[in-house]
């Protein structure tokens, strides 16, 4: 038995690795390897009051924090059965806009163009070629403008509150943001023009089931619950209160990660997910990217998310200056929360962080106190799914050469943007 | 001058004080070009893992005997240690309430699986090995970090306020949530420095830079408690992001 072992995953966020085991030629076993700490902060939060759980929740990861904080707030009003304003959805989709450009941003330019082009780091990048560095700090730093005014800060963001916002954002912010947004669209095509011209990352095919979001009107990332999973052969759709359905998970001994099938088989959530259950979404320019990609749908390589990426980051611009306008066009209102009456319940709230479906799940006493919480996070579903596509690549690889294996491996970790922070946090045992 | 050589490391935590540091965006590839950056394994895939270092930059709590094991190896081969955020410098959300049974706890998420996993109570950095500055902040604010970069590489020591988030707030002509709205603010003993972000945007601050320097906790507990707030859940709240017994 040889084993290929990838000690600590590079330029993901977490602490994670891979194995996999050779009998022969044939792949006889292949682990994606979490070692974050438990933090176990959904045992922990029993008994806290509702008010408590959003701001301590964020904290199970950074560059997802606006997707925990809201989908935290949107379960405990579903729990509470308090409805927020038209207003306030309008910013917190916007407020998602602004994670998913940052995030997007930070993963292709700073963790995955490196690979293609066999650097290091964006740092060693930025030395021969800054512009793609620039580019991807230039819209990482709009992304965080947006979570910063809408948010109050650019990681966990302390302005989104039971029943709606803090302080509704300025008439000014608001304009400053739109002309930003504006500025920031004339990256778009420098972007697409980037990712098409890597190189073809082209090892690893396999049939793939896709979940994601089914948007009510298409490009949702917060709105919406219920899930759509997407395979060769069929469809079927999880209502957020059956999300248990996705996530009969088992907890494996490598991992504080439980697997997640569906069906008995992994599925991959995240961008081109999203793509493929919403193909709607991609018209006008988009389309015309999607083409210049080479990008076919429902893609059988999970490299494609990077190109599924970079289209929702330009698609992100329009959408939330979209947002902009709209609020602009109802006229800004400096609206108080909604007020919030606690009462015994369970709320189930499903959204789309940027690496793919988030679940929130709390039961409240009637005092507005946390008895049981559940978290599922895009890491944790995709484990399955990328373990099965670290075994196809292997199986693909000609070569039985080390190195050759350990780099594609590697690639097709950092293409699923994995969050390790975030993996470790799981359902109860059931 | 040679460059300083820096490392950036993460324990247990969210990665959201790193993220701060990526986050420089206008000044990352300035600062890149004052240090030699050795060791970051969330920004790059080739990392010198034993080389000593003038600087070591370190987030989040410990939570396991891994844990435990890197600092003390970061520590061994570091002349400045830096425990970056509240997890690093008090211990962060992963510390509340740490007195619980975690066996229990880990028997309850994970499954009988869950007693063989490499974990332990959370603890401040400062527990385990000496800690030669703490930049407090849930996520670190990006001014303390820049700050802090440039008086390393003077020589110096930065200093951050020690003053409550209430002294901030007042500067900046705030209406009080907790004396005009009765809303249960952690301000008055939550150590300043950000500028009272939360009750800026009428948002109670939830404590979570870290105790305030010179604070009179028990006077605090008891005007909360005369407003109405149950005792042990006060308690509770205000341990969220830094545990009792964390002195520093
Ligand atoms: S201090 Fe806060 S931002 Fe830093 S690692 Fe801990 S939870 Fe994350
Ligand atoms: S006001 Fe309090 S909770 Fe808000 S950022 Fe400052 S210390 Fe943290």
């Amino acid at each position: 038995m040889t084993t290929i072992a990838i000690e600590h995953l590079a330029r993901v966020e977490g602490h994670g690795g891979i194995t996999v085991e050779l009998e022969g030629d044939a792949v006889a076993n292949v682990r994606f390897d979490v070692f974050e700490g438990a933090r176990l902060l959904e045992p922990l939060i029993r008994g806290k009051r509702y008010d408590e759980v959003a701001p301590i929740l964020s904290r199970i990861c950074a560059i997802c924090s606006v997707a925990h904080s809201l989908t935290s707030l949107k379960a405990t009003e579903s729990a509470f059965g308090v409805r927020v304003s038209p207003q306030t959805e309008l910013l917190r989709e916007l407020l998602y806009r602004g994670e998913s450009i940052e995030s997007h941003a930070l993963h292709l330019f700073l963790l995955a163009v490196p690979d293609y082009l066999n650097y290091p780091s964006a740092t060693a990048l930025a030395a021969d070629k800054p512009a793609a560095v620039l580019l991807g700090l230039r819209l990482k730093k709009l992304g965080n403008q947006i979570q910063e005014a809408i948010g109050g800060r650019a990681v966990h963001p302390v302005n989104a509150v039971p029943g709606g916002f803090g302080r509704v954002p300025t008439l000014d912010q608001l304009i400053a943001l739109r002309g930003s947004l504006m500025q920031g669209r004339t990256d778009a095509d420098a972007v697409i023009d980037l990712v098409a011209s890597l190189p073809a990352a082209d090892f690893c095919h396999s049939d793939t089931v896709y979940a994601a979001l089914r948007s009510p009107n298409l490009d949702r990332y917060y709105g919406g619950d219920e899930v759509m999973v997407v395979s060769n052969r069929s469809r079927a759709i999880v209502r957020a209160a059956d999300y248990r359905e996705l996530t009969n998970e088992k907890a494996v001994p490598h991992s504080h990660a439980k697997h997640s099938t569906f069906g008995g088989n992994p599925f991959m959530v995240g961008a081109l997910a999203r793509l493929t259950v919403n193909p709607r979404r991609l018209t006008g320019r988009l389309a015309v990217a999607m083409k210049r990609l080479k990008l076919l749908l429902p893609a059988d390589n999970p490299m494609d998310n990077n190109k599924a990426q970079a289209l929702e980051l330009i698609d992100d611009l329009d959408r939330a200056l979209e947002s902009i306008e709209q609020l602009l066009r109802a006229g800004l209102k400096d609206e108080r929360p909604m007020p919030v009456h606690p009462r015994a319940g369970t709320g189930t709230a499903i959204t789309e962080a940027p690496r793919g479906l988030l679940i929130h799940s709390y039961t409240y006493d009637d005092e507005g106190r946390v008895t049981a919480a559940d978290v599922v996070t895009p890491t944790a579903l995709n484990a399955a799914s990328l373990e099965l596509h670290l075994r196809r690549a292997v199986e693909q690889c000609a070569e039985r050469d080390e190195a050759v294996i350990s780099k594609r491996l590697q690639m097709i970790a950092r293409a699923y943007d994995p969050c390790i922070s975030c993996s470790v946090h799981l359902v109860r045992k059931r | 001058m040679s460059k300083p050589t820096v490392g950036i490391f993460g324990l247990t935590g969210c990665a959201g004080d790193q993220l701060v540091i990526l986050n420089c965006e206008d000044r990352l590839l300035d600062i890149v070009a004052l240090i030699d950056i050795r060791d970051f394994l969330m920004a790059s895939s080739e990392n010198d893992e034993g080389c000593p270092l003038d600087i070591a930059l370190v987030e989040g709590a410990v939570l396991s005997r891994r844990d435990a094991d890197k600092l003390r190896a970061i520590r061994q081969r570091s002349k400045i240690l830096v425990a970056l955020g509240t997890c690093a410098v008090w211990g962060g959300v992963a510390a509340m309430d740490r007195g619980k049974d975690r066996a229990r706890l880990l028997e309850e998420v994970y499954g009988e699986i869950g007693l063989t996993y490499d974990s332990s109570p959370a603890q401040a950095l400062h527990e385990v090995v000496k800690v030669d500055l703490g930049i407090a902040g849930c996520p670190i604010e990006k001014e303390h970090f820049i700050a802090a970069v440039a008086a390393l590489l003077n020589g110096d020591t930065p200093l951050y306020p020690e003053y409550p988030v209430c002294t901030e707030c007042r500067m900046r002509e705030n209406n009080c949530l907790l004396i005009e709205r009765g809303e249960l603010c952690c301000g008055p003993i939550t150590a300043g420095g950000c500028e009272a972000r939360c009750p800026e945007l009428r948002v109670p601050c939830v404590g979570c830079r870290g105790p305030a320097g010179d604070t009179n906790v028990p006077s605090f507990v008891a005007m909360l408690e005369q407003k109405g707030f149950d005792r042990q859940q006060l308690a509770a709240r205000l341990r969220t992001f830094a545990p009792e017994g964390v002195a520093q």
